[in-house]
C-alpha cells in the first residue's frame, strides 16, 4: 500500500487505542481511593474529609464557572477511572447532568452532596416546581449536611479507611459550626438598612435567608442566562431607591454586567460602587486566603461587611 | 415611562440601532453580489479570533477583541479565496467549510480557556449569542465610531461599490482596481459584523446581514432606496428590540432584536406591492382560468418557431385573433398571461413568448403527445 | 478605406486556463476605423480575445498595442459591451443610471455623476432608440432592450476602439438593426469596432474585415480576401484542420 493510506491506518488505529483507552471500571480499591470532585468546593470538602488517603481530582478549578462548564474529552476519561465522582448537584454543573448520569451507569459512585440537605430546606426557583437553587453551600449551616453525606459515602467506598473519614468529617462539620456562628454575628453588625446584597447572579439567596440580608442578583440562578434590558434596569432602579453604596462582581462572572449596572445607577444619580469581588460558584486561586471553603466564606463575608459599613455615610 | 430618558435603554437602543444601520446598508451589497453567506462565515469565524485574544493578552477590553474578531474574519476570506482559486470547489462550498472549520476551532479554543482561573470573567462565551444589556458606554463609544466610519466610507464609494455588485468586469476595464475594492468591502463587513458581536454575538449576527438587504428588495426597484430602507428596518430593529427587552422582564436583548427583525421580513415578503406573496396571489386570483389561456400561449409559441434566430420577433394581436377560438377576449387573455410572466411585449403591440412561456408551451405539447403545431 | 493608422495591435497573446491553451500566439492588427468580426467555433477563445486584450483576463504571453502605446487599463481608449448573460439583470436600478455608469471612468475617485453625465446618458440612449426607457427599472427588459443598454453604456465613453461580445446574440430584427446602425455611424466617425459574432451569414454584411479564430489565429485581414470556404472549413472543421496543417508545416507530409 502506498505510504499515505498506511499513515491514515495508523492514525486510526491509533485514535481507536486512546479513545477505548481510557474506560475501565474500578471494581475494588487498590492503593488509594481515586475521588473525582467536579467544583473546586466540593473539592475542597473531598480533600478536607478524605484527607491523604484519597487521590484527588478536581475539574474546575478556581474562577471557573460550573453553570457553564463543558466537559472536555480529558475529564470525562479522569471521571470514568475514578471510583467516586463527588458533585454539588442540583444541577449546578448544568452542562455536565448527561455525563454524570452515564457515570452512574458505568458503576462508579456518584455523590451528590446539595441533595443531601433535607429538602424542606432548599429552595425552589421562581417559577419552576421541581427546579431547586443549587448554592446551597453559603449557608454553612446546611453545607454541614453535605459534609456528613460525603463522610458517610467515603466510609461506605472505602471501609478500611472509615475511621480516618469519620474523624476528620466530624471535625469539619464542628468547624462550619463554628463558622456559622461567626458569619451570623459578622452580619448582625451591619446596620439594618445596609443588610442588602447585590450581585452578578442568583449564588447568594441561601446566604440572604441565612444570615437575614436581602439579596438581589442581575443574572437568575444561571448564569447561562441573558440579561434583558428591563432586569438591569429595575435592578439598577432598586439600588438607586435604596441608597446602596455597593454591589459586587463575582470571580466566576464577567464583571461587565455589574458594570453596566452601576453605569446605570450612576446615570440616574445614584452613588455606588463596586465594592469587591465575592467567590460565588469557586473557591480563590491556591496559595491565597481564599483557596479553602473556610477561607473562602471569610474572605466573603469581610468583603461585603466592609463595603457596607464603611463606605459613605 | 419615560424611555428616551432611561441610561441603559439608551445606551442599549444605540449599540443595536448602529449595528442595525451598519450591518444593513453594507448587508445589501452583499445581498446583490449573491454572497449573503459571507456575513455568517464572518461572523462564525470570529470566534477563534476573540478566544486567541484573550489567550495572548488575557484582556477583555473592547478594542483588542474587535480587532482579534475582524483578523480572524479577514484570515477565513483569505482562505476561502485560496480554496476557491486552487480548486475546484465552489465559492459557497469553501465559505461553509470555512465557517464550519473556524467555529470547531473557535469551540475548542473554548473549551481549552474555560479551565483557566480568569476565564469566566471575560465572558467570551457571551458572544455567541451577545448579551446586550451588559454594553457599556465605552463599548458603544467604539461601536458608533466603526459604524459611521463604515458609512461614511459606503457614502463616498458609492458608485464603485454600484459598479462592484452589478458588473465588476466593467468596472475592470473602466481602470478601476475591482479587486482592491473587494477586499475593502469585505473588510467593511468585518468591521459591520464585528460591532455586532456583542449585541447579538455570533450564531445570530448573520441575520443582520440578510435580513434587512431581503426585506428592502421587496419594496423599491433602486439602489439608493434600497440601502436606505435596509438600514432603516435595522436601525427599527434594533431600536424596538432594545425597547421591548427593557419593557418586558427577562427578555434577552439580542435575540429579541433579531426576532423582530425576522417579522419584518416576513411582512415584506407577504405584503410588498407587486413582489409581494399576497399581491401576487390577488392579482393571479383574478385571472382567468388556465384552460383559456393555453390556446393563445401555444399560437404565440407556434409563430414564435417560425423565427428560431429571434426569440424576441414579436407579432401583433391582429395575427392571432385571426388563429384564436372565435369570442376569446384577447386583449383580456394576453394581459394575464403577461402577468403570469409568461409573454411580453417586445415593440408596439407586438408580443412574444419569454423563457417562461415557451418551457410552458413545450410542456404542454409534451402532454399532448403533439409534435410539431 | 483611407489608412487612420494602427488602432490595436496584439503580438503573441497567449493565455491558458490551468495548462490548458485557449488562446495560442495571436497576432492581429487592426486599422483605425475598420469593423472587424471576431468568427469561430466554440471554445475557440473569441470572448477570451478581447477580455485578455482588455487586460480583464491574465495572459501568459504577448503584448497589445493601443495606437502604438501598451494598453493600460482606465485610459479610456476601450468600451467594452460584455455579454448580457454574463450580468445579473435583477439588479434594482433603471436603465439611465447603467448607461451612466460609463461615465464613471471620467469621474475619478469621489464624484457623484451630475447633470452633465446624465445628458450624455440620454444622447446615448436616443442613439440606441431607447430614450423613452430612461426609468425602466433594468428587470423589467426584454433581451434586445438589455443589449441596446449595454451598447448605449459604451457609446457614452467616447473611446475610439469598441470591443463587443455577441451583441447580436438572441436579440429582435429591430434590435439587430439599430445596433448595425450604431456601429456604421461609428466607423464613419473613425472609430475602431471589433465585434464577436455567431452568425455567419451576417459577416460580409456588417463588417468590414474579419478574424478567423480557433485557439489559433487562423487567417485574418479584408472580408473579401480571407472569408473563403477554405478558411472556414479551417476554422470550424474542428481542431482536426489546424493540427493536420501543423503537422503539415513541421513534419513536411
Amino acid at each position: 500500500m502506498t505510504t499515505k493510506l498506511q499513515l491514515l491506518i495508523l492514525v486510526f488505529a491509533l485514535a481507536t487505542v486512546i479513545g477505548c483507552g481510557g474506560g475501565h471500571q474500578a471494581d475494588q480499591v487498590q492503593g488509594p481511593l481515586r475521588v473525582v470532585a467536579t467544583t473546586s468546593i466540593v473539592g475542597d470538602l473531598a480533600r478536607s474529609i478524605g484527607g491523604d488517603v484519597i487521590e484527588l481530582d478536581t475539574l474546575m478549578g478556581a474562577g471557573v464557572d460550573p453553570h457553564l462548564y463543558k466537559p472536555s474529552a480529558g475529564d470525562v476519561r479522569v471521571m470514568a477511572s475514578a471510583q467516586m465522582i463527588v458533585y454539588s448537584g442540583l444541577h449546578l454543573e448544568g452542562k455536565m447532568t448527561e455525563v454524570l448520569a452515564e457515570m452512574g451507569t458505568r458503576g462508579v459512585e456518584t455523590v451528590e452532596v446539595a441533595s443531601c440537605v433535607p429538602a424542606e430546606s432548599l429552595l425552589a426557583v421562581e417559577g419552576y416546581d421541581t427546579l431547586h437553587d443549587p448554592h446551597v453551600w453559603f449557608d454553612v449551616g446546611l453545607w454541614q449536611h453535605a459534609a456528613a453525606c460525603l463522610r458517610d459515602a467515603l466510609i461506605r467506598v472505602d471501609p478500611e479507611n472509615a475511621n480516618g473519614y469519620q474523624e476528620r468529617g466530624d471535625a469539619v462539620i464542628t468547624e462550619f459550626a463554628d463558622l456559622d456562628v461567626w458569619v451570623r454575628e459578622r452580619v448582625a453588625a451591619l446596620p439594618e438598612n445596609r443588610r442588602i446584597l447585590v450581585t452578578a447572579h442568583d449564588a447568594f439567596s441561601y446566604f440572604g435567608r441565612a444570615y437575614g440580608m436581602e439579596v438581589r442578583g442581575l443574572l437568575g440562578v444561571s448564569t447561562a442566562a441573558e440579561a434583558g434590558t428591563g432586569d438591569v434596569q429595575a435592578l439598577a432602579a432598586f439600588i438607586a431607591d435604596r441608597g446602596l453604596p455597593a454591589v459586587f462582581i463575582e470571580s466566576s462572572v464577567p464583571p461587565r454586567y455589574v458594570e453596566a449596572l452601576t453605569e446605570a445607577v450612576v446615570a440616574r444619580g445614584g452613588d455606588v460602587l463596586i465594592g469587591g469581588s465575592l467567590y460565588s460558584d469557586a473557591l480563590g486561586s491556591p496559595g491565597g486566603p481564599a483557596e479553602t471553603y473556610v477561607g473562602t466564606v471569610r474572605a466573603n463575608v469581610d468583603t461585603i461587611v466592609g463595603a457596607l459599613s464603611g463606605a459613605g455615610q | 415611562m419615560d424611555f428616551l430618558g432611561d441610561y441603559t435603554l439608551r445606551i442599549v437602543a444605540l449599540g443595536s440601532g448602529v449595528l442595525g444601520a451598519a450591518a444593513g446598508a453594507l448587508g445589501c451589497f452583499a445581498y446583490l453580489r449573491r454572497q449573503s453567506l459571507v456575513g455568517d462565515a464572518l461572523s462564525h469565524a470570529a470566534l477563534p479570533g476573540i478566544a486567541l485574544v484573550f489567550l495572548l493578552t488575557g484582556s477583555k477590553a473592547p478594542l483588542p477583541i474587535m480587532i482579534g474578531a475582524a483578523l480572524a474574519g479577514w484570515i477565513a476570506t483569505l482562505a476561502v479565496r485560496l480554496v476557491v482559486r486552487r480548486s475546484r470547489v465552489p465559492y459557497d462550498s469553501a465559505l461553509g467549510m470555512a465557517l464550519a472549520v473556524f467555529f470547531g476551532f473557535g469551540l475548542v479554543l473554548l473549551t481549552l480557556i474555560q479551565k483557566r482561573p480568569d476565564a469566566a470573567q471575560a465572558g467570551l462565551e457571551s458572544f455567541l449569542f451577545g448579551q446586550a444589556a451588559s454594553l457599556l458606554r465605552e463599548d458603544v463609544v467604539v461601536m458608533s465610531a466603526l459604524g459611521a466610519a463604515c458609512l461614511v466610507v459606503l457614502a463616498l464609494l458609492w458608485k464603485e461599490f454600484k459598479l462592484l455588485s452589478f458588473d465588476t468586469e466593467f468596472g475592470e476595464s473602466l481602470g478601476r482596481p475591482m479587486r482592491r475594492l473587494d477586499g475593502l468591502f469585505t473588510l467593511l463587513l468585518v468591521v459591520a459584523v464585528v460591532i455586532g458581536l456583542r449585541t447579538v454575538g455570533v450564531v445570530l449576527m448573520s441575520a443582520m446581514v440578510v435580513a434587512p438587504a431581503a426585506a428592502a428588495r421587496q419594496v423599491t426597484d433602486r439602489l439608493a432606496p434600497m440601502v436606505i430602507i435596509a438600514a432603516a428596518i435595522g436601525v427599527f430593529s434594533g431600536v424596538t428590540g432594545a425597547v421591548l427587552s427593557s419593557v418586558i422582564p427577562h427578555l434577552p436583548t439580542g435575540p429579541t432584536i433579531v426576532l423582530v427583525l425576522s417579522t419584518v421580513v416576513v411582512i415584506s415578503l407577504v405584503f410588498a406591492p407587486k413582489r409581494g406573496l399576497l399581491w401576487r396571489w390577488i392579482r393571479l386570483g383574478r385571472l382567468q382560468p388556465a384552460a383559456a389561456l393555453d390556446p393563445v400561449l401555444m399560437h404565440l409559441y407556434a409563430l414564435s418557431l417560425q423565427h428560431p434566430e429571434e426569440p424576441d420577433h414579436g407579432h401583433g394581436l391582429a395575427v392571432l385573433r385571426t388563429m384564436s377560438p372565435t369570442g376569446a377576449d384577447l386583449e383580456r387573455v394576453i394581459g394575464d398571461l403577461e402577468a403570469r410572466g409568461l409573454v411580453s411585449a417586445v415593440g408596439e403591440g407586438l408580443w412574444a413568448p419569454t423563457p417562461i412561456g415557451r418551457r410552458e408551451a413545450e410542456r404542454n405539447l409534451d402532454r399532448e403527445g403533439e409534435v410539431g403545431s | 478605406m483611407e489608412d487612420r493608422g494602427v488602432a490595436l495591435e496584439v503580438e503573441d497573446l497567449t493565455v491558458a486556463y490551468s495548462d490548458q491553451p485557449v488562446l495560442w500566439d495571436i497576432d492581429l492588427v487592426v486599422q483605425a476605423g475598420d469593423k472587424m468580426a471576431i468568427v469561430g467555433p466554440n471554445g475557440a477563445g473569441k470572448s477570451t480575445l478581447i477580455k485578455a486584450a482588455m487586460g480583464l483576463v491574465p495572459s501568459v504571453a504577448g503584448e497589445v498595442r493601443v495606437f502604438g502605446r501598451p494598453f493600460a487599463k482606465g485610459r479610456g481608449e476601450i468600451a467594452y459591451v460584455p455579454q448580457r448573460s454574463s450580468l445579473e439583470w435583477d439588479f434594482p436600478t433603471d436603465v439611465l443610471d447603467v448607461v451612466t455608469m460609463g461615465t464613471y471612468g471620467s469621474l475619478g475617485w469621489f464624484r457623484r455623476p451630475g447633470a452633465a453625465e446624465r445628458d450624455r446618458a440620454r444622447k446615448a440612449l436616443d442613439e440606441v432608440t431607447m430614450g423613452a426607457f430612461e426609468r425602466r427599472p433594468i428587470a423589467q427588459l426584454s433581451g434586445g432592450q438589455q443589449q441596446r443598454v449595454l451598447l448605449a453604456r459604451a457609446l457614452v465613453q467616447e473611446a475610439p476602439i469598441l470591443m463587443l461580445d455577441e451583441p447580436f446574440q438572441g436579440v429582435d430584427a429591430p434590435t439587430e438593426q439599430a445596433i448595425v446602425a450604431v456601429l456604421d455611424r461609428l466607423s464613419d466617425d473613425g472609430k475602431t469596432v471589433i465585434v464577436v459574432h455567431h452568425d455567419l451569414q451576417t459577416v460580409p454584411e456588417y463588417f468590414d474585415s474579419v478574424l478567423l479564430l480557433n485557439v489559433r489565429a487562423i487567417e485574418s485581414g479584408p472580408v473579401g480576401d480571407v472569408f473563403t470556404e477554405e478558411n472556414l472549413r479551417l476554422t470550424f472543421g474542428g481542431r482536426v484542420g489546424v493540427l493536420a496543417q501543423l503537422a503539415e508545416a513541421e513534419t513536411g507530409h
